[in-house]
């Protein structure tokens, strides 16, 4: 699979993604979540644009697997991910973003959006809203999936484990959650301050999911533990933890706090743009090659 | 039709009645849901015969209403039964974030309204009221009679939004109403008993008080209209404005925080209508954790039961 055509073309999608995120946070006036944003920037293409079936035409399709937002402040990088898949139009997103009357937000707002599964931005609330359409979907027999994308210090809330307890006892094998694991909060580095996250993925072995580590920048990998996951009429929920790098692909903002949030001036903007395409440049001629 | 009630000490379950009428409307509609966090011994029925729409999230507050919003998203009406503080409280922020925020069909029933819980200042529910009110979307029921669920019940299937149901103890609870003879329809109040001197406005058990207290006065020939307002939200404004004008005196008794509940929501109708009543009076919980005891013995300490109705009404008509 390495380096199929698909894989090439949703490698690029995740660069033009890094790409519009960090012109958008250079030109916007107020913070955006960019750290968070760029490390899942492989996870949101690789399940927008490979693993989920959907359809942009049809938002209500009853059979469309459901993508639950839990990190809420990564919506940017969730509208513009779904805007290259169809759903939204990106001129909009970055013409309105944040605006008065605006549907697109700091935190994402289903009333206002009804494409989107559901609305977030108070952490730790959306596994247990997966866990409860996956029992409807259960008890109807309906083969989607339900996927619910976290952030490793999210899940800090209790009542995520609250939930994850839920989706074993309740067998709940059309779920799958996935950990933007990127090993910082907003205030402090996971294994090395205040609360470690360690030993990670057995904390979810150990709630009864099945469990597989990726390397969630890594999209080649991120596909194939993708393509992996059991039939959702199976009896265990599937956690995907994606070991990334909080701001990837910015040398100034990888693995650095004050990246959580922010803006970019002009320059650090140009600088952020020339790395990532630079990157993106060596990763083609290594393709071609 | 004019409501008429029990002189006779007549008792029924609120959790018995709310467990058949969950059972009647999941055989009618496919998409109602029971929930609980390890709570509703008397949803026994309902998890035999409907266990595939029925959940137990263990004591897990947040996960139960996170739970519930999730399959209201896919299109199901979710009733939630359990104990009030730890269902208000403890779970708020997911009442009002994942249900409220997105205006989802979720019920909450709640039982142990008021100090009738009996098991101390925990498990008091004492600013329920308050905080369901506050939040946006949420329709705000306190029932007096347990024999008003069912059809409360029956037209939540087809109110918008979601809804929270304060029962009092709900194991046994005081039958006021002849059966048949009233019925709750949200967002409106219930003239209970005529009356031209005073009105109390009440909501929950304190029905019950309020009535045996008119029964009192009306031996010394005071005239008390008695008003059960079901419906702290909507509130029936209309209603208030027309008894308020009528008798004037006014009592507003409630087993809540005398702050934040009816007597607020009250408060607020005379404010947005310029309406200043001639004797106000709140009859509730004071500032207090308010220890153990019964209900009873409670309301009789902190100075809010029939008989405590009584001499402030007597006070309100300077006798």
């Amino acid at each position: 699979m390495e380096n199929s055509q698909e894989i090439v073309q949703l490698k690029e999608l995740a660069y033009d993604l890094r790409i519009k995120l960090l012109k958008f946070c250079g030109s916007y006036d107020g913070p955006v979540h960019i750290g968070g944003d760029l490390s899942m920037a492989e996870i949101l293409i690789a399940l927008w644009h490979h693993a989920m079936e959907c359809d942009p035409d049809n938002i209500a399709w009853a059979k469309r697997d459901r993508f639950i937002m839990s990190k809420g402040h990564g919506a940017l990088a969730m509208y513009m991910a779904m805007a290259s898949r169809g759903f939204f139009d990106y001129e909009e997103i970055i013409s309105t973003y944040g605006k008065l009357d605006s549907k697109y937000g700091m935190h994402p707002c289903r009333v206002q959006l009804p494409a989107l599964e559901c609305s977030a931005g108070s952490l730790g609330q959306g596994l247990a809203m997966a866990n409860g359409i996956a029992l409807d979907a259960k008890r109807k027999k309906e083969n989607y999936r339900i996927f619910c994308l976290m952030g490793d210090g999210e899940t800090g809330e209790g009542s995520v484990w609250e939930a994850a307890m839920l989706s074993s006892s309740y067998k709940l094998g059309n779920v799958v959650g996935i950990v933007d694991r990127n090993h910082q909060t907003m205030t402090f580095y996971t294994e090395e301050n205040y609360m470690s996250m360690d030993p990670y993925a057995d904390k979810w072995r150990a709630f009864g999911w099945n469990v597989m580590e990726v390397d969630g920048n890594d999209m080649e990998a991120l596909v194939e533990a993708l393509d992996s996951i059991p039939d959702p009429q199976g009896d265990v929920p599937t956690m995907l933890v994606c070991n990334t790098i909080k701001g990837k692909g910015v040398s100034f903002m990888e693995k650095q706090l004050g990246w959580h949030s922010g803006c970019l001036g002009t320059e650090d903007m140009e600088k952020a743009l020339a790395e990532v395409n630079a990157a993106w440049i060596a990763e083609k001629e290594g393709i071609a090659r | 039709m004019k409501v008429s009630f029990n002189f006779d000490a007549i008792f029924a379950s609120g959790r018995d009645n709310t467990g058949r009428k969950l059972e009647e409307l999941a055989g009618r509609y496919d998409n109602v849901w029971v929930l609980t966090a390890d709570t509703g011994g008397f949803l026994g029925r309902f998890k035999k015969d409907y266990a595939d729409r029925f959940v137990d999230v263990g004591i897990a507050e947040q996960n139960v209403m996170g739970t519930a919003a999730g399959l209201a998203l896919n299109g199901n009406v979710c009733f939630v039964t359990g104990m009030i503080p730890f269902m208000t409280m403890r779970a708020c922020e997911q009442i009002r974030t994942a249900i409220c925020y997105q205006n989802l069909p979720v019920r909450l029933i709640g039982t142990g309204g008021g100090l009738t819980s009996g098991g101390g200042s925990t498990h008091n529910a004492m600013e329920d009221v308050a905080i369901m009110r506050s939040l946006v979307n949420m329709t705000v029921i306190s029932v007096a009679d347990p024999n008003m669920i069912p059809n409360l019940l029956e037209d939540s299937m087809t109110y918008p939004g979601p809804m929270y149901i304060r029962l009092a103890q709900g194991k046994k609870d005081r039958v006021i109403y002849e059966q048949g003879t009233g019925r709750y329809e949200i967002g409106k109040g219930m003239i209970t008993r005529e009356g031209s001197d005073v009105t109390i406005f009440a909501h929950g058990e304190m029905v019950g008080e309020a009535i045996d207290a008119a029964q009192e006065l009306e031996k010394e020939n005071i005239d008390v209209m008695v008003v059960d307002m079901y419906s702290v939200k909507p509130i029936d404004s209309e209603l208030v404005l027309k008894c308020t004008k009528k008798t004037g005196k006014v009592i507003v008794l409630e087993d809540h925080l005398m702050s934040g509940g009816l007597a607020t929501a009250i408060s607020d109708v005379y404010t947005d209508n310029g309406v200043l009543p001639e004797k106000f009076k709140r009859m509730g919980i004071p500032q207090v954790y308010a220890g153990f005891g019964s209900g009873a013995e409670l309301q009789r300490k902190y100075g809010y039961d029939a008989e405590a109705v009584v001499a402030v009404t007597k006070e309100l008509m300077d006798k």
